[in-house]
């Protein structure tokens, strides 16, 4: 028989239910010997886990340590006081989103994206976009609905904005690595302000994606949405034909 | 003087940070304080979101919270006013659709605090803030978010707060020079001549080259964002006397280094006009350096900068002395009061108000 599982109180799963056990790595900076492995237990037991156990460790490089590891987390979430704000939208399916955009636009949309700055990572835009797709789900770019502009890595602002007047984009999209530095926050803001200082903001959508891109940084960086990693194609085509709708519905 | 003292003139005022964790927020809380003890209604919006517990990129930086007085007004969504628990009264929905949901106006009817999440657009933070003021507002506050500076346009506030800080750089000479490249952005010169404008503002949609016989030259469709210095030089030998260049819209850096880089060779000096601060892209110069070079940027409108606000520690990094960095931001940048409200001798400064109650 199934356990029922406490929604009231949820940990890990390993083994069974509520066993609580967790696998994680890391690295320490210090030399590959006993004693390294030694930290490793204790930091692990800092950390909360009880039962700390080191399933395996090695020398990464001179000096650094490499550790797999396995702990018992003994704290639990009450799952049920939880819920997901923002867009918790559900996703149509490809034919869903074509009808509902045959039906409500009635012409295609028009997307231009790029990594932009010194960003030389374009295979988040390249599975959002391309025909080819991500994980079986194919890009925009194989929907009748949309017209897409896929315009690479490492573009500049100007001359993605540029683009995407010359084509009148109804959405722009951005791929960046956003780091815990910020690096590439500054490029983003950027494409902000610039469509803001085109006096374009209002007629078009504005969405960013990237490793580390939630809801929450979309909003403080001034887009209309944020997309993560998890994000298929359809995810994406779903947020920009009901936006659109409900930007030409409030338009009148 | 107190920071709500130094802005109190204004209907609609604008905190703009240079970077995140610059004590943005915590400028605003000073002034959401001292409010309070004067007894004056604000509004609060924010083009980002202020008063979450845990900084958006590094969440082991922990963020001032935003404290608001019964009676105040508000703009966040519905899911943040909700979560804050306070209750309040609902003024108007405005329709604007945000990452984090629809954004909703609303006076609060007890104190506490609440995470501010306002419409991140400039026009529609324009309309909120109309809202605030006509439901009994007496200063609507508008937050900005990480480096954004489209909150601070002459359309949408009167009055500027610029917060600047550690975080810049570790080096403390660097912190004062992107300080000064950003204040004299914000305060370019104003375009004094009538009848250039009259002969190149208002056509929208492309930008204008003015000959010095005030003749305009409609250029082509984003001729400002993407032309190369080989194009740029075929319209400045086209044109002598083209003087004044109007720019429609966004001025990037990018174009500004083409237009040196023809301008150079020709001998040629010109000005770049642009609607206002934010409409400028520069990054690895300031105006001034481009000035001295021969391109002027001039603005047709500005928003008043009224402070600056210093924070001299860059989080899980280094610090600064305070009034160090402040006095050199003084000497720097002489006619702009420069205050860090965190500091010890401004608290020295907030006592005779608390002393008026």
């Amino acid at each position: 028989m199934r356990r029922q599982v406490d929604l009231t109180a949820v940990s890990p799963y390993a083994d069974h239910l509520g066993d609580g056990l967790v696998q994680m790595s890391f690295t320490l900076p210090v030399p590959y010997s006993l004693a390294a492995r030694n930290a490793a237990l204790e930091l692990a037991a800092k950390m909360g886990f009880s039962e700390p156990e080191v399933v395996h460790y090695e020398q990464l490089t001179e000096g650094y340590s490499y550790f797999v590891m396995y702990g018992r987390c003994t704290e639990t979430v009450d799952y049920t006081a939880l819920h997901a704000d923002g867009f918790d939208i559900e996703y149509m399916s490809d034919e869903e989103i074509e009808s509902y955009a045959a039906e409500h636009v009635g012409r295609q949309i028009v997307v231009v994206g790029a990594s932009t700055g010194s960003d030389t990572h374009s295979v988040g835009i390249d599975s959002m976009l391309n025909l080819k797709g991500y994980h079986g789900h194919h890009g925009l770019e194989g929907y009748r609905c949309f017209e897409t502009h896929n315009l690479g890595s490492q573009v500049p602002n100007s001359a993605l904005l540029a683009k995407a007047i010359e084509v009148g984009a109804d959405a722009i999209l951005v791929s960046q690595t956003v780091t815990q530095q910020n690096l590439h926050v500054h490029n983003l803001t950027e494409l902000v302000e610039m469509v803001e200082a085109e006096g374009l903001r209002a007629g078009v959508i504005l969405a960013c994606g990237g490793p580390r891109v939630t809801n929450e940084l979309a909003k403080e960086l001034g887009f209309d949405a944020g997309f993560s990693k998890g994000t298929y194609p359809h995810h994406l085509a779903t947020f920009l034909v009901r936006e659109l709708v409900a930007r030409v519905s409030a338009a009148g | 003087m107190l920071l709500s003292e130094l802005t109190g003139t204004v209907g609609r005022l604008a905190l703009v940070g240079l970077a995140k964790n610059t004590g943005k927020t915590e400028a605003l809380a000073a002034i959401l304080r001292e409010r309070q003890t004067q007894r004056r209604t604000v509004g609060v919006t924010s083009i980002g979101r202020d008063g979450e517990a845990r900084d958006v990129i590094d969440n082991r930086i922990s963020k001032p919270r935003v404290l608001l007085a019964g009676g105040s007004l508000v703009a966040t969504t519905d899911a943040l006013l909700r979560a804050s628990g306070l209750p309040h009264e609902l003024l108007a929905r405005t329709g604007v659709r945000t990452p984090l949901g629809e954004v909703l106006i609303a006076r609060l009817q007890g104190a506490g605090a609440i995470e501010v999440a306002g419409p991140s657009a400039a026009a529609g933070v324009r309309a909120v803030s109309e809202v605030m003021l006509a439901h009994g507002a007496e200063q609507v506050l508008i937050d900005g978010a990480i480096d954004r500076r489209a909150a601070s346009s002459p359309d949408v506030a009167d009055g500027l707060v610029m917060s600047t800080g550690a975080v810049l750089s570790n080096v403390i000479e660097e912190v004062i020079e992107r300080t000064v490249a950003a204040v004299e952005i914000v305060r370019l010169a104003q375009l004094s001549d009538p009848a250039v404008l009259a002969a190149g503002v208002g056509a929208r949609g492309h930008s204008v080259l003015v000959r010095e016989d005030l003749e305009p030259v409609a250029l082509a469709p984003r001729f400002v964002l993407a032309s190369s210095a080989q194009q740029i030089g075929h319209l400045l030998d086209e044109h002598p006397s083209g003087r004044w260049l109007i720019v429609d819209g966004a001025l990037p850096e990018v174009f500004v280094r083409s237009l040196l880089a023809a301008a150079r060779p020709r001998r040629r000096e010109l000005v770049l006009v642009v609607t206002d601060a934010t409409r400028v892209f520069l990054s690895d110069r300031p105006p001034e350096w481009y000035s001295r070079q021969g391109i002027e940027i001039r603005a047709i409108s500005a928003t008043a900068l009224l402070a600056l606000t210093v924070n001299p520690v860059a989080p899980r990094s280094h610090r600064f002395d305070s009034v160090r960095l402040r006095e050199l931001l003084r000497e720097a940048i002489p006619d702009v009061p420069v205050l860090d409200v965190m500091h010890g001798d401004y608290a020295e400064f907030g006592a005779p108000s608390a002393g008026q109650r």
